[in-house]
């Protein structure tokens, strides 16, 4: 982001109206806006707190399309070290101007102002004699802190650095919070690494990125005016490739030979090679060590002519050709890149892996066109391999692709791109690459595999969804069902379905879509992937039934106890559950039942009653039993009805019997009434 | 096999139809004996009964049922007037003159008019009660169906559902 951006974005007017609440305690007054304390992409405005009016403060309101670095808010607020803004407070509130849930965090005001305006202001620099004292050793300091806690500040610059009290003495770290990792830095203060990624794909990163901004920083405030302000932004990570980091900020600038040696070691353009923490401290302690000389890659003895201009290193080759990704594909196909690595570069070994990626690529089987772009990533890689990742134009940090993602899914763009990273596992060719083992790389290399596997399950709970909220700890459910409901947290996505119950206009929307089921399913502590499967089940019943599942077990691990309204929604669709009861007494049973569960707001309780195998065992044996019944009656009806032609003969010949012996009992019966008549 | 099988069968025909041959002659035999002793009584049987010979000369088939029905009424009707036969004055003159009057015959043919009549009702009134039996049984198997349907929904008329 451009400081004329930052300028334009501070400058914003708030629309006046009412005042947001964060946690009961802080109310940030929206008609109040302070355009000095926003970051190109947050606003900010007065902030009071409650509990003690005296406190300056300020609120930062985030960007709903940014995800904000929720981990990193944990880790700061209340910490009291020297060198940061203190954060105060954080978390979402609603914010009436966008008429939303918002990520607000709520700062101590600093006293002072800002180092630096903007980019291109000059202003009053800091000599030499000041800078260990006033800027280098706190912010060293500062940056222990955060190295001390793991994270990382990636947005040391003077544009962000505060002076805390009226003297200019003391300076500050500002705001590192509110947007993905280093989003708001320009590339001048990015590595040359890192400046070839998207902004919302530069990732944490290291340390060592904080350092090398620092050492930007401290060239700065050193000339008290931007060295680069005559160049944007292509022209300048251009320049750093082609001269070295220190040459193009520093250039003929006379500098007294401690800094240069600090200098040099801060801005080492080799990740490796650049000065850490314990460099810097025994810099600090007064031993003097050799200046780094930069060392830039050797330049061809011919350049290779690309897209009208002749490249004379690998790296700016590479650069060039990830910009123009379609351009760059016939010259490698056509084998002149492996030509000119033989032969300007004299690079046979890389020539040969090239010309082994081209053969394989013009192989490949199925998709021809996929072989190409995979493998002229991989030449990408091959030309240089500390440069982000980076596919037909999009570049990225493996740590900040989660981020990134977040970013297109949030304003809605276009993300088969992203999927198809994912999918032809193209962030595993990078980590094939590394030259040295790391623990965190194999770690990332795992998670995408793991994500290809979400991928390629199309079903609720998986697909990019489950990649964006696997990759992206902190980020809240981006549901269009929760309504203006922020939840980062598991727990709190029952209350917010609960809250957004009352509000939905169509009683039949299931209270689960793509995005809520994959983020139960990446929050979830346990592996609920069999029951995000059934969700899709094409017998509703059971789709319900693993719905109401998920939801009885999150709200019996983590409540809260009653949830009516969500309950009502829920007792709205279990028809088909109810329904896959046979017996009309039963389903009768669990329509009496289901209201007053519903009424107590008892999911566990609707899931339970429904869940009864028992039951359902005995509806079926029932049933089936009943059928049988139904069966036999029919057959004997129809048994009834065809014989009823010999049922006439039979009648004939029982009649007969039946008067025969009649007549023999008649005789009988009078032949011994006569006996008796007689013989009495 | 076949051929061995063949000749018992008819020996055992010609035995059972052998049997009943001397069966009946001989109590033909013992009857035509007793015939001396008893020709009033057998006058009287013989002229009174003669409705009932007309039935059993008259059924065909396997199964003669109306010579029973008609015998045992028209029996109805001679056995009063046999036991003052037998009880008063047993002789032939006394047997013609008990079938010469008009009420003897009277009992003894409108008996069997009467057994006529039973053996000619009784199967229509047999097969309109069996009738009513099963449609009784029909009436029952519906509605324990309806019953059935009414507890489980059409799913229940479905084989196998």
């Amino acid at each position: 982001m451009s400081e004329t951006a930052e300028q334009a974005d501070s400058g914003k007017p708030a629309v006046p109206s009412a005042p947001g609440v964060l946690r009961d305690r802080y109310t940030v007054r929206s008609n109040q806006p302070l355009p000095e304390f926003a970051t190109p992409n947050a606003e900010a405005f007065v902030a009071e707190d409650k509990r003690d009016p005296n406190r300056n403060l300020f609120a930062l309101i985030c960007r709903p399309d940014l995800q904000p670095r929720v981990n990193i808010m944990r880790a700061l607020k209340g910490a009291t070290t020297m060198g940061f803004v203190p954060l105060v407070d954080w978390g979402t509130m609603l914010w009436p101007p966008l008429g939303r849930q918002c990520m607000t965090v709520i700062y101590e005001r600093p006293v002072g102002k800002k180092l630096m305006a903007n980019l291109r202001a000059d202003f009053k620099r800091i000599d030499e004699y000041e800078i260990n004292r006033r800027v280098i050793e706190p912010m060293v300091a500062a940056i222990k802190e955060l190295t001390a806690r793991g994270i990382t500040h990636r947005a040391i610059r003077p544009t962000n650095m505060w002076y805390m009290d009226e003297g200019g003495e003391r300076i500050s770290l500002g705001d590192c919070v509110t947007t993905p990792p280093a989003f708001d830095q320009p590339v001048a203060f990015e590595s040359v690494e890192s400046g070839m990624a998207n902004p919302v794909a530069r990732g944490s990163g290291t340390f060592s990125d904080d350092l090398y901004s620092l050492g930007v920083t401290v060239v700065f405030l050193l000339m008290g005016r931007n060295p680069v302000a005559h160049l944007d932004e292509d022209q300048l990570l251009k320049q750093k490739i082609q001269q070295g980091s220190y040459n193009t900020l520093v250039g003929d600038e006379r500098l007294p030979l401690p800094l240069i040696e600090l200098l040099r070691g801060l801005l080492c353009d080799d990740p490796d090679q650049r000065w850490d923490i314990e460099s810097l401290d025994l810099w600090l302690s007064g031993r003097r060590l050799s200046p780094l000389q930069s060392r830039l890659e050797r330049r061809a003895a011919r350049g290779f002519p690309f897209n009208g201009r002749e490249y004379g290193n690998c790296r700016e080759l590479a650069q060039a050709m990830a910009k123009n990704w379609e351009l760059a594909i016939p010259p490698v196909l056509e084998g002149k890149l492996e030509l000119w690595l033989r032969r300007a570069v004299e690079d046979a070994e890389r020539a040969q892996v090239i010309a082994e990626q081209v053969r394989m690529a013009l192989n490949s089987g199925n998709d021809k066109r996929a072989g190409i772009d995979l493998m002229l990533c991989k030449v990408l890689i091959i030309l240089d391999p500390t440069a982000p990742i980076r596919y037909k134009g999009f570049n990225a940090m493996p740590d900040g692709f989660g981020s990134a993602l977040a970013a297109v899914m949030a304003q809605k763009g276009d993300s088969r791109l992203m999927a198809e990273i994912i999918l032809r596992g193209v962030p595993s060719l990078w980590f094939e690459a590394r030259k040295s083992y790391l623990p965190d790389n194999s770690l990332m290399e795992g998670n995408f595999r793991e994500l290809k596997g979400y991928l390629t399950q199309t079903g609720m709970g998986f697909g990019l969804e489950r990649c964006l909220y696997e990759m992206n700890d902190s980020l809240p459910c981006q549901s269009p069902l929760l309504g203006e409901e922020y939840v980062v947290e598991l727990k709190e996505m029952l209350p917010a379905l609960n809250a957004a119950a009352g509000k939905r206009s169509d009683a039949k929307t299931w209270p689960v879509d793509r995005h809520v089921a994959a983020f139960m399913g990446a929050r979830a502590r346990s592996d609920i992937d069999r029951n995000l499967v059934q969700l899709t089940d094409p017998e509703p019943s059971k789709a319900l039934m693993a719905m109401l599942n998920l939801f009885a077990v999150f709200q019996y691990r983590l409540g809260p106890e009653s949830l009516p309204t969500l309950a009502a929604w829920v007792g709205g669709l279990v028809g088909p559950v109810v329904g896959a009861f046979h017996s009309r007494e039963k389903r009768k049973e669990l329509e009496k039942e289901i209201p007053k569960i519903i009424r107590r707001g008892s999911i566990v309780e609707l899931y339970n009653l429904l869940d009864n195998e028992e039951a359902h065992s005995k509806d079926k044996h029932e049933f089936a039993w009943a059928q049988a019944q139904y069966h036999a009656a029919d057959e004997e009806v129809k048994r009834i009805q065809t014989e009823s032609e010999d049922r006439g003969t039979e009648a004939v010949r029982i009649g007969q019997q039946t008067a025969a012996v009649l007549g023999i009992l008649i005789a009988l019966i009078t032949t011994t009434f006569v006996v008796i008549a007689k013989v009495w | 096999m076949a051929k061995k099988a063949a000749p018992a069968k008819g020996k055992a025909k010609a035995a059972k139809a052998g049997g009943g041959g001397v069966n009946k002659v001989a109590v033909l035999m013992v009857l035509a004996a007793l015939v001396p002793f008893s020709l009033p009584t057998v006058a009287l049987l013989f002229f009174t009964m003669l409705p009932t010979m007309g039935a059993w000369a008259s059924e065909r088939g396997p199964h003669k049922y109306a010579w029973l029905c008609v015998g045992g009424l028209n029996f109805s009707g001679v056995i009063p007037f046999l036991f003052s036969l037998w009880f008063g004055v047993h002789t032939l003159d006394e047997s013609f003159s008990m079938l010469s009057e008009a009420g003897v015959l009277l009992w003894a043919y409108g008996m069997s008019a009467i057994g006529w009549l039973v053996y000619t009702v009784m199967p229509p009134v047999v097969a309109s009660w069996i009738s009513f039996t099963t449609d009784r049984r029909v009436a029952a198997l519906k509605a324990a169906q309806k019953k059935l349907v009414e507890e489980w929904g059409d799913e229940v008329t479905k084989k196998g559902a």
